[in-house]
């Protein structure tokens, strides 16, 4: 539990599952549910250009405590792929924290007081990158070499 | 983690989504108090409080403690560690701080409060035998405290909340955390800059490294003795408001004209200090600035354009004024330079490992070497000291010094609301969510596990 006594739905499980062994999706989104109880699938996506899956976080919402919808923050897993020289694939899932600077202090708080709730219901994430500005939201410039630290 | 085992489960939920809980965020200056879900404390009141050198009466709040007395004593009841020292008067301030502006005081006793009196004079039979109601019944509270808090201390935190004040639940969160969180960071190094302590908390996962925290007297009371010292050098009059009646304007460096307050007896040492005090906060306002680097004051010729710089005027209560240059980057330079600390019988020359770039350091070395770069991306710098002009600059500057490869990425909320009272805020937002209601811990909770019961649900 996270110290925000917010929990994980059991469609999150489920979707990370998919995305891991069936290769379902390339990407999920998940957010706190509108009644603050619980972290819910928001959207999954099978798109491989990493430039939609990083507009969507940008262009996310969120609502603050008064129903107000304003900058948003996500959880998402996202399955990193990587080509090596020789022609090795690797494929990793990897957690990203989307909270913007610029988001409101509720939003901040609510979802970076709930993020380990997600980390633990999720075992065997590769990465887990903290975003808080779009420039860590560059995939080679900032992205890429967490995941792939020696690579 | 506060994963509840089967022992301290929650028995019964406290069903905390009826009634606002309350937030309590006490600090060495200020104590902030509010009601969850605000946006700031609705209740701030100084920590410094007065006791009558007559009958030790004790005096709360802005309005008692600022006007002078000639047996008005200030103390405070937190030691210079950062830790209570007086238990039994900070109680009573916090509650006051709680009951003056948010709950209000209790009722009086029913016999007491003059609707039951018989007519006929005599006494009415009431259900009188109750025990004294106890002030916080109503409202959970939360309350926030330094990352260094003994267990000991932990424990009589919950205990004054229980015991003496009677509240139904209870959890404490540590203040590094909340402003780690408020700034929208699971991980982050924190960087709190208040009056009596800066400290330094590492952050990993929602997790305070307790190893890793670290604090030092270099804080605003440190930057406001380097201003005295550098007063005394330059023989400037430190005057607070209350000795003066009536003041005239006088040409920069003149002597004062002013007209005095007459006391037959003067106030007490302790309350012309805090009221000096006072005045230094308008100094550090209004003159005071970080040399914001790169490098040290004193290197090459960073003296030479500290002085370049348009000088600050300042007035005193008194009418006394002058202007201030280079000085006024001297007073704060000891924050990060121990060697340019200023130095006389009052103040002793700080040690490095108490300047703000070694906490750091320090700071760092106990966390996980894979952690680090990802900490040093995530610095949060909170606590009201912070405000001190270039302070961020600096301290920006200082680490891309002492970390060139990483990149150094500061968080200090623009908001003064948000930057000043971070971990009030953040308690206010958690103690307000639907969800936290399992956190709390229960009067009943309590009651079977005693005070140990914080160890295990609030890490």
């Amino acid at each position: 539990m996270a110290q925000s006594g917010i929990k994980v739905a059991a469609e999150c499980v489920t979707a990370y599952e998919e995305l891991k062994s069936k290769k379902a999706f390339r990407f999920i989104l998940f957010k706190i549910s509108d009644d603050g109880k619980e972290i819910v699938v928001d959207e999954t996506g099978k798109e491989d250009d990493w430039d939609v899956f990083r507009e969507k976080l940008i262009s996310s919402k969120s609502k603050d405590k008064r129903g107000k919808e304003g900058v948003g923050a996500r959880y998402a897993v996202y399955d990193f792929h990587h080509t090596s020289g020789e022609g090795i694939v690797q494929e990793k899932p990897g957690l990203l924290s989307w909270i913007p600077d610029d988001a409101g202090v509720f939003v901040k708080m609510t979802y970076a007081g709930s993020k380990e709730a997600l980390k633990m219901a999720l075992p065997g994430l590769a990465a887990d990158i903290q975003a808080s500005a779009t420039e860590d939201l560059e995939y080679e410039g900032s992205v890429r070499p967490k995941v792939f630290k020696r690579l | 983690m506060a994963v509840p085992n089967a022992n301290t489960a929650p028995l019964s939920e406290y069903a905390g989504d009826e009634v606002s809980a309350l937030v309590l965020d006490p600090g060495w200056s200020t104590t902030r108090a509010g009601f969850a879900g605000e946006d700031a404390p609705k209740s701030v009141i100084p920590t410094h409080y007065g006791v009558s050198s007559s009958d030790s009466r004790l005096f709360f709040g802005e309005n008692a403690i600022h006007s002078p007395q000639a047996n008005l004593q200030i103390k405070n009841p937190w030691s210079a560690d950062g830790i209570v020292e007086d238990w039994d008067t900070a109680a009573k301030l916090w509650e006051y701080s709680i009951t003056s502006r948010l709950t209000g005081p209790k009722p009086t006793h029913p016999e007491k409060n003059g609707l039951n009196d018989d007519p006929n004079g005599e006494a009415m039979e009431l259900d009188a035998q109750e025990e004294v109601e106890k002030p916080l019944t109503e409202n959970p509270l939360l309350m926030t405290e330094p990352g260094w808090n003994p267990v000991k201390a932990r424990e009589k935190y919950i205990e004054i909340a229980m015991e003496d004040w009677g509240v139904p639940a209870y959890w404490l969160g540590r203040s590094g955390v909340l402003a780690a969180f408020a700034a929208g960071k699971a991980s982050a190094l924190v960087v709190d800059v208040g009056a009596n302590i800066t400290s330094v908390t590492p952050v990993v996962d929602g997790i305070m490294m307790k190893k890793g925290v670290q604090k030092s007297p270099l804080a605003g009371n440190f930057v406001s003795n380097q201003i005295r010292a550098m007063f005394k050098q330059n023989q400037v009059p430190l005057t607070p408001h209350y000795m003066v009646s009536s003041k005239t304007a006088v040409d920069a460096g003149a002597p004062s004209q002013a007209t005095y307050k007459k006391f037959e007896t003067a106030p007490p040492a302790s309350y012309r200090r805090l009221q000096e005090e006072r005045v230094l906060t308008e100094f550090k306002e209004s003159v005071v600035q970080c040399w914001t680097g790169p490098g040290k004051l004193s290197n090459g010729t960073n003296e030479e354009i500290a002085k370049s710089q348009p000088p600050r005027p300042f007035e005193m209560p008194d009418g006394w004024n002058q202007v201030f240059g280079l000085d006024r980057f001297k007073v704060t330079e000891g924050l990060f330079d121990e060697t340019a600390a200023l130095e006389d019988d009052e103040n002793a020359k700080p040690t490095k490992a108490q300047t703000i770039p070694a906490m750091i350091q320090a700071a760092l070395n106990q966390v996980d070497v894979d952690q680090r770069p990802h900490l040093l991306n995530n610095v949060v710098v909170t606590g009201a000291s912070s405000f001190l002009p270039g302070f961020n600059d600096r301290l920006n500057a200082e680490l891309q010094g002492m970390y060139p490869s990483p990149r150094i990425r500061l968080s200090a909320p623009g908001n003064t609301i948000e930057r000043k009272y971070a971990s009030w805020i953040g308690g206010s937002i958690l103690g307000s969510l639907g969800s936290f209601h399992q956190m709390w811990i229960s009067k009943k909770e309590y009651d079977e596990h005693g005070a140990n019961i914080v160890e295990k649900r609030c890490k």
